[in-house]
Parts: structure tokens; C-alpha cells; sequence
């Protein structure tokens, strides 16, 4: 019907498949997320490490270029399960920036507005509505953590010589699984704590120091009781614990911390906890209508 | 046999520990449904609860058969909802906003986009589509709340305060508009307001709510046309032969002080016969109000019943 009849008519055309609405959600998310020059950059800052590190497997693949150092050919060139930690370590923090900006975009605008109950007033829940945010962030941090970091891979299983991806294939595991938790809890804590907050840029602070203020309190609980535990607040220290078991070595990049002192599953326990704290306040925030207790 | 519009089946709702809606039962089986009551009768928690947002803790609530709890998705399939309250994203266009919301019902992205046009054009904001919907005024964010709730086409219109902060003109638009709609197709309109005029032009039957119960159900098109028939007359002369020559047509007469009269007149009773009695009876007419209950005296009744002396609105 053309605009200029101004008559109510139904909707009689076809329609598409509910398990795939979600992705409309996320396909607006994008839209908009593009539009800001700010995040641009942001993304684009957030993959400038990765050609560093695609620089540096070059050069440690190529004597030539080693001979036109300074120094010369030597080992400091090497590429194994230090530097993919390193790279990963790198990468997923610039995650947690983008995590930061990203994650309160996509809910506080929703629910500043009340406009939750139009999601929900449609065949649509609210498990829909939490996939197709999880969608947003899935997407965005894989293209700058695993994705990059197996891109490195691909370059470097490339460059070598040998057999060298044979030998190195079980780092992909790592790459892909510890990714994957670190993306998961940073999305789930983003959109619970935007669900909370509701205000966007309260919300990114809280998201940020969400990060520090535990951790710091943690030193604190263990500097008085003399215990290591208090490090289970600190969510960065139990992920790179994962990570430096992950692939097989505790690297000397990985600064002064004993990587040993909590225990891996423990580390696992808290993580999957924050997750799952973050799925209750999410169940709880996101309701087409707030009850008054009373 | 068609599903009743709303079925309630001694719905119950309990809200943080309070119960608010209280088993409530009854069939409505008008295209057009009225929701009155007073504030905090209930009327958007039962809106709520057709739609799936509350569950109830006994009994149930159909519309059009389905169950708003058990099938509570194919039901909200049906549904296009305005709500009381702001509800929008205000940096989106309101074009984009109608169009998003039209895909998250199912519509295809072209089609989408079409009908959001095609709604923003019909609710009268054609000119304003392009605009964030945080820059529109009160009354154009309830239209797009409007355009929004019609761009995919629904069989069920829910209307929660429609013409909420609007001015008369705008007022009077708005409820044009959903006049149109409910003739132009077969959608089901329910609507809540605490404005009796609005559920009267608009609507053929009515629910009206008080501290979460039926005060009543009511059939305004039976009404009315019950009260088709309704005078009430201002006489001088003599009434006791003029009301018993009107019984004795089959009218019903009530005779108050000062020769005012009440009469009931059954069908196939014109007025003019009523004249026609004065006349040979010697008895002047000095004012006739041929009057039709009105949706306020419905209300009132209602609340009265139910023990609400005050009748507060």
C-alpha cells in the first residue's frame, strides 16, 4: 500500500523465522555501533597490537631481515606459547576497553526509555533479547581475541618451517576456550551491569572499576589475613592463571605473580560464578514491568 | 464457534506479595473492550497479565482462546501493544524505531520498512519520521507509540491510556484514528483509560475494575440501545391520567415532585405518541430529554454497587 492512501490495512505478507529474530537486534546494534567515530577508532586501536605482533613473527621467520638489526640474527625471536600468551593477554584486555564503551550502548538506551516492554510485548523473550546483545559482544571481542590471535597462528604455521603447526596445532584450544570465558564473562557483566545501572556512562565506570575495586580489595583481605585468597576477587589474575595453564607454561611475561598459588579450578569456579551472578541480575533487571514489593 | 475476545476464568495476580487482582471472571466477546476503573483498580495489571508479562497465581486469562500464560508467545504474535508510560529509543529516528519493532514482530527488513512509513504517514507524523524520537513532543511520542503497536499488523490492539498528556485536538485525533482502525479491518481493540469518553467513543463493551474486581460488564451497544427508549419529561397538568393512558400503552412511568416523569417506552412506542396522549390528556410537555445512559452513569452505578460510595475516579 502506498504511504499517500493513509489507510489502516493488516499485514498479511510473510513472516521470518523466530529463532532467528534475535539476530535483528544485533544486526541494529551494529548499525548504530558504526555510527560513532569513537568506537571506530576504538576498534581500530584495539587490532593495532596484532600488526605489531604479525610484524614481529615476520621478522622471526625471516633471517634477512634479522641480519639488517642491529643486533643480528639471535634468539630473542621466538615464537611459541609465551608470545601466543603474551598476544592473548594483550588482546583480551583490549576486549575489556572495548567491553567497556560497547556493553552499556546496548541495554541502558533500551531501558532509559522503558522500551523493554515493546521487545517484550511481541513474540519475543527475554532470553531472545539477551542473546541478541550476547550476539553484539560475541562478535565484536572474537574479531579482537581469538580471531586475530588464530589469524597470528595462521600466519606464523605459514612462515615456519616443518612441522612446526603439527607440533604447535594444541594451541588453538587455548586460544578459542580461553577466549571464549573471557568474552562470555565480560559481556555478561557489561549487560547486567547496564541492566542495573541503566545509565550508559555510570554504567561504563561501574564496569570499569568493577574490575579494579575488587582486585584491590582482595590484595587488601590478603595483606591482613595473610592469605593468597583474596585473589579470587581479582577476575584479570584468575583469567591470565587459566590462560598461562592453558598453554601448557607459566610465562616470564606474565610479570611477578605466582601463577601457581590458586588453584586452576578455583579460578574456573570464580569465573563461571561471576557468569551466572550475572545471568541472576539479568533475570531479575530485565522485566517488561518492575514489581513494588510491599 | 469464534473464541470470546477475553476469557477470564477466576484470574488471580499476586504482585509482591499483594494480591491485585483478585479471581477475577467473565467473558467479553466485543471487537471493542473497554478496561475502566479507578486509579489502582487494576487495569494495567490485568493489560499485564494478558500479555504474559505477570503470571497468574490462580485461574487464567484467555484472549482469542489462547492462554496468556501457557501460550504466552503465539498470543503476544497477535498483539500490538501501547503502553502507558514512555516507551521508545530516543536517539533512533522514529521511522527506524517503527521498523525495528515491526522486524522484531517477524515483518522482513523491506516489508518492515514499508509499513513503518506507511504507519508513521497514517498516525500523522509523515513529516517527523526522520526525527529522533526523544526531540518529539508528548503527544507525537504517544502516535509513534501508536505507529509501532499497527506497523506489523496485528489482530489484537492493546491501548494502555492512549491519550495520556494529550491536548483536545490531538486528543480527538488519536481516538479518530483508532476508530478507523477497528472499521477498517478486524482487529480486537482493548483499551484501558480513565477517561470515560474515550472508552465511549470508542468501544462496544465494557470491564470495569475496582480494588481488582468486576464491579461490572457491560454491553454499550445494548446499552444504548436499551436507553434508546429512556425520557425524562417536565409536565403540568394531570399526570395520574397521563401516566396511567401511558402504562396502558405498555410504558413503564416513574412520577417524581413537581410533575417530572420518567418513562420507560417499550418498542413499537414512538414519541410522538407520548405527545399525542399529552394533548388529549390537556397535560403540557415543558421539557423532554430524550435521554441515553451514559458510560458515567454505567461507571457510577457500578461503583456504587460495589460498595463505593465515594465513586472516586
Amino acid at each position: 500500500m502506498a504511504v499517500y492512501k493513509r489507510k489502516y490495512t493488516p499485514y498479511t505478507g510473510s513472516l521470518t523465522p523466530e529463532r532467528s529474530r534475535f539476530f535483528v537486534l544485533t544486526r541494529y546494534a551494529f548499525a548504530d555501533l558504526f555510527k560513532s567515530r569513537f568506537f571506530v577508532l576504538l576498534l581500530i586501536l584495539s587490532l593495532v597490537p596484532s600488526l605489531f605482533f604479525a610484524g614481529y613473527i615476520f621478522i622471526a621467520n625471516n633471517k634477512a631481515v634479522q641480519l639488517l638489526l642491529p643486533t643480528g640474527p639471535a634468539d630473542m625471536f621466538s615464537v611459541e606459547a609465551g608470545f601466543f600468551t603474551f598476544i592473548m593477554i594483550v588482546q583480551t584486555q583490549a576486549a575489556f576497553l572495548l567491553n567497556c564503551w560497547v556493553g552499556p550502548i546496548l541495554i541502558a538506551g533500551d531501558l532509559t526509555n522503558g522500551a523493554l516492554p515493546l521487545f517484550l510485548s511481541r513474540p519475543f523473550s527475554r532470553a531472545d533479547y539477551v542473546l541478541g546483545k550476547l550476539a553484539v559482544m560475541g562478535l565484536l571481542l572474537s574479531g579482537v581475541t581469538w580471531v586475530p590471535s588464530l589469524l597470528l597462528f595462521t600466519l606464523q604455521a605459514g612462515l615456519a618451517k616443518g612441522d612446526w603447526i603439527w607440533s604447535h596445532m594444541w594451541m588453538v584450544v587455548p586460544i578459542v576456550l580461553c577466549s571464549a570465558i573471557w568474552i562470555l564473562m565480560l559481556s555478561l557483566i557489561s549487560l547486567a551491569v547496564s541492566a542495573w545501572v541503566k545509565l550508559r556512562i555510570v554504567a561504563t565506570g561501574v564496569i570499569f572499576i568493577s574490575f579494579f575495586i575488587p582486585a584491590a580489595l582482595g590484595e587488601m583481605f590478603n595483606a591482613i589475613m595473610g592469605t593468597i585468597w583474596g585473589r579470587l576477587l581479582n577476575f584479570s589474575y584468575l583469567f591470565q592463571i587459566i590462560l598461562a595453564r592453558g598453554f601448557r607454561e607459566p610465562s616470564r611475561l606474565l610479570g611477578t605473580m605466582g601463577w601457581n598459588e590458586i588453584p586452576v579450578p578455583a579460578a574456573w569456579g570464580v569465573l563461571i560464578f561471576v557468569c551466572l551472578l550475572s545471568l541472576v541480575i539479568l533475570n531479575a533487571r530485565l522485566r517488561a514491568r518492575d514489581t513494588v514489593r510491599g | 464457534m469464534m473464541n470470546p475476545t477475553i476469557e477470564l476464568n477466576g484470574l488471580e495476580v499476586q504482585l509482591g506479595g499483594r494480591t491485585i487482582l483478585h479471581g477475577l471472571t467473565g467473558i467479553l466477546k466485543s471487537r471493542a473492550i473497554g478496561l475502566l476503573g479507578p486509579n489502582g483498580a487494576g487495569k494495567s495489571t490485568l493489560i499485564n497479565t494478558l500479555l504474559g508479562f505477570h503470571s497468574p497465581s490462580k485461574g487464567s486469562a484467555r484472549v482469542l482462546g489462547l492462554d496468556s500464560h501457557t501460550n504466552g508467545k503465539a498470543l503476544r504474535s497477535l498483539v500490538g501493544y501501547m503502553p502507558e508510560n514512555d516507551a521508545f529509543i530516543s536517539k533512533m529516528s522514529g521511522v527506524r524505531f517503527v521498523r525495528y519493532m515491526a522486524e522484531i514482530s517477524g515483518l522482513p527488513s523491506a516489508q518492515a520498512m514499508e509499513r513503518a512509513h506507511e504507519a508513521f504517514v497514517y498516525v500523522g507524523l509523515g513529516e517527523a519520521r526522520y526525527r529522533p524520537v526523544g526531540t518529539y513532543s508528548l503527544g507525537m511520542k504517544q502516535l509513534a507509540k501508536l505507529a509501532q503497536a499497527i506497523a506489523h499488523g496485528p489482530k489484537v490492539l492493546v491501548l494502555d491510556e492512549p491519550t495520556n498528556g494529550m491536548d483536545p485536538p490531538a486528543r480527538k485525533r488519536l481516538i479518530e484514528l483508532i476508530r478507523e482502525i477497528r472499521e477498517a479491518s478486524d482487529i480486537c481493540l482493548l483499551l484501558s483509560s480513565h477517561l470515560l469518553r474515550d472508552v465511549e467513543e470508542t468501544c462496544d463493551e465494557v470491564l470495569i475494575l475496582r480494588n481488582g474486581q468486576i464491579a461490572s460488564i457491560s454491553n454499550l451497544v445494548e446499552e444504548r440501545r436499551a436507553n434508546r427508549k429512556f425520557l425524562e419529561l417536565e409536565t403540568m397538568g394531570a399526570e395520574a391520567t397521563f401516566t396511567s393512558t401511558l402504562e396502558g400503552l405498555g410504558c413503564e412511568c416513574a412520577v417524581f415532585t413537581n410533575g417530572r416523569i420518567k418513562v420507560v417506552m417499550p418498542d413499537g412506542v414512538e414519541i410522538r405518541e407520548v405527545f399525542k396522549v399529552a394533548a388529549d390528556k390537556g397535560v403540557q410537555i415543558r421539557r423532554m430529554n430524550h435521554r441515553r445512559d451514559s458510560l458515567e452513569d454505567i461507571f457510577l452505578n457500578a461503583m456504587e454497587q460495589t460498595g463505593a460510595a465515594d465513586g472516586r475516579i
